[in-house]
């Protein structure tokens, strides 16, 4: 799958736009991948406070899927402290989980930039000058899953946690089924809406990976005491 | 922040520690041109040392030079036998490993391999040869002006900067000449500053600037200085003409007019604090309106 042959007029449109707002960034294809590379400018007011190289590699599947950032100054330390990978340099600019909230699908690439790409770069120049995450930082794997899961939730327990997951994975879920909360009643008389929600804002693809990811790491691996 | 707090943290950005980036650099050239200078000349008893800013402690990061003299004994010929030919094969030996370019007394030392091509490391040499078996005072080779021969004495000149007890004004006076790029000798405005402030050393820094380029302002026009090392032997008038007067008065009179109406900053500028400062609240405001987000890594 080819996005951008499947769907050139989104292909122009999308080239168009960041043009507009990113005039450094270009679109470059190879083989069957979209890549955009250039400067990447942290802006506020009209006025560039930083740069940085970047080559965001788009999903095959774009929109759907997520774009794969890197930096490529070799300015950021590759370190998991700066969200960084060391193999490869690939920036993880946010947790999949809560894509619906920053760049939900179907919006338009530049707003991913004007949005967490903007913000993560902002926040990078900011722990440059000797400051914290502006927005606060997610911990790395599964601890990061368990404390957005936990703010979503409003539940340190790890295991009703597991349970949505479950359900948010689930190919489909049935109003007889018993409600994730566990309280006994079922889901259609209990936080149906909540579920129904959820499996809207979250694709059953990350939730399956959260899943895993929390299970492999069993309650012993996560910190449930520690504040986000 | 006081005017003085204000000056001392103009200061500190300035300094140039041991440790720092520029000074390494500066020590690694120092260490690789006595070496090129003693295996050229192996049968020299030769006195290689520190002198300037590095010396005297009045170095600024803004703008800074390394200078290292080069002085023969005095009856040693084997660099030399005059003045002018110690110049001239000190220029020979750099020139095996840098481009040298002529300035006065000095050898300045730039970069003439493909990486560094037309670099300036900031290094001055300055050959020379003692007048004595005291070696005290020398004698340099002055490659303009009329005389050819300059008497000159590196510890009279250290010990007159560092005991002058104005050493901050002294860095405060360079700092506002490379700024206002005044033509004049660093040595000169050293002179300058420590004769202007001769009975002021107990003054707060703030007023000292403020006497100094009043001093300046009103009465350039009159003002000579004298070489320590040789007072009478030593002319520095050409270096301290009407011309180069007249450019004194009027920058001290635009940065007392400054001081008036805009106050200090608007002579020395934000210090990095300042700036670092203004960055951070930049970036603070910046990210209030931003789409809160925080960077995840998949792997623990």
């Amino acid at each position: 799958m080819t996005w951008q042959r499947d769907d050139p007029a989104l292909y122009e449109k999308e080239k168009a736009e960041v043009a507009a707002h990113f005039p450094d960034l270009h679109f470059v294809v190879e083989d069957v991948t979209v890549f955009v590379r250039g400067s990447f400018a942290v802006m506020f007011e009209g006025r560039v406070l930083d740069r940085y190289s970047v080559e965001l590699q788009l999903a095959r599947n774009h929109p759907a899927g997520l774009p794969v950032v890197r930096e490529t100054g070799d300015r950021i330390p590759r370190h998991i402290d700066r969200h960084i990978l060391a193999a490869d340099g690939t920036a993880c600019v946010l947790l999949p989980d809560e894509r619906w909230r920053l760049w939900p699908i179907g919006s338009p690439l530049v707003k991913y930039l004007t949005g967490p790409l903007h913000s993560f770069f902002l926040a990078q120049t900011t722990v440059e000058e000797g400051q914290p995450w502006p927005f606060g930082q997610w911990a790395h794997g599964a601890k990061g899953i368990f404390q957005f899961y936990r703010d979503l939730l409003k539940t340190s327990d790890l295991r009703l946690i597991t349970n949505y997951l479950d359900y948010l994975a689930a190919k489909k879920v049935k109003g007889h089924w018993a409600c994730p909360c566990k309280n006994g009643r079922k889901l259609r008389d209990c936080h149906f809406d909540q579920v129904k929600e959820l499996r809207e804002k979250i694709s059953r693809k990350d939730a399956e990976k959260s899943l895993a990811v929390l299970k492999a790491a069993g309650s012993s691996a996560i910190d449930m005491t520690e504040p986000t | 922040m006081t005017a003085d707090e204000y000056l001392n943290e103009v200061l500190a950005s300035q300094a140039l520690g041991d440790d720092s980036e520029e000074v390494k650099a500066l020590q690694k050239h120092r260490a690789d041109v006595e070496k090129l200078i003693r295996d050229n000349f192996k049968d020299t008893a030769l006195t290689i040392r520190y002198a300037g800013s590095k010396a005297k402690g009045t170095m600024n990061k803004e703008s800074y030079d390394l200078d290292i003299i080069s002085y023969v004994s005095s009856g040693d010929n084997t660099a030399g036998e005059t003045l002018d030919d110690i110049y001239d094969n000190h220029k020979k030996a750099l020139a095996k490993k840098y481009y040298v370019e002529l300035k006065g007394s000095a050898l300045r030392l730039k970069g003439c391999d493909p990486e560094n091509l037309g670099v300036d490391f900031h290094i001055d040499v300055v050959p020379g040869r003692f007048t004595d078996e005291t070696k005290t005072d020398a004698y340099l080779y002055q490659s303009g002006g009329d005389k050819k021969r300059l008497k000159t004495n590196l510890d009279v000149h250290l010990d007159h900067v560092r005991d002058s007890g104005v050493i901050d004004a002294i860095r405060l006076a360079k700092l506002w000449k490379v700024r206002n790029c005044l033509p004049i000798r660093t040595f000169v405005l050293e002179l300058a500053v420590i004769k202007l402030l001769k009975d002021k050393k107990k003054r707060s820094l703030s007023e000292q600037m403020e006497h100094f380029w009043t001093e300046l302002r009103d009465n350039a026009a009159n003002l000579s200085v004298e070489d320590p090392a040789n007072p009478n032997g030593n002319d520095l008038s050409n270096c301290l003409d009407d011309n180069l007067k007249s450019q004194l008065a009027a920058a001290a009179k635009r940065t007392l007019e400054q001081i008036d109406s805009s106050g200090w900053e608007a002579v020395f500028g934000k210090t990095e604090k300042q700036e670092k400062a203004a960055r951070v609240e930049i970036l603070r405001r910046a990210a209030s309106v931003a789409t809160p987000s925080r960077p995840w890594l998949p792997e623990a």
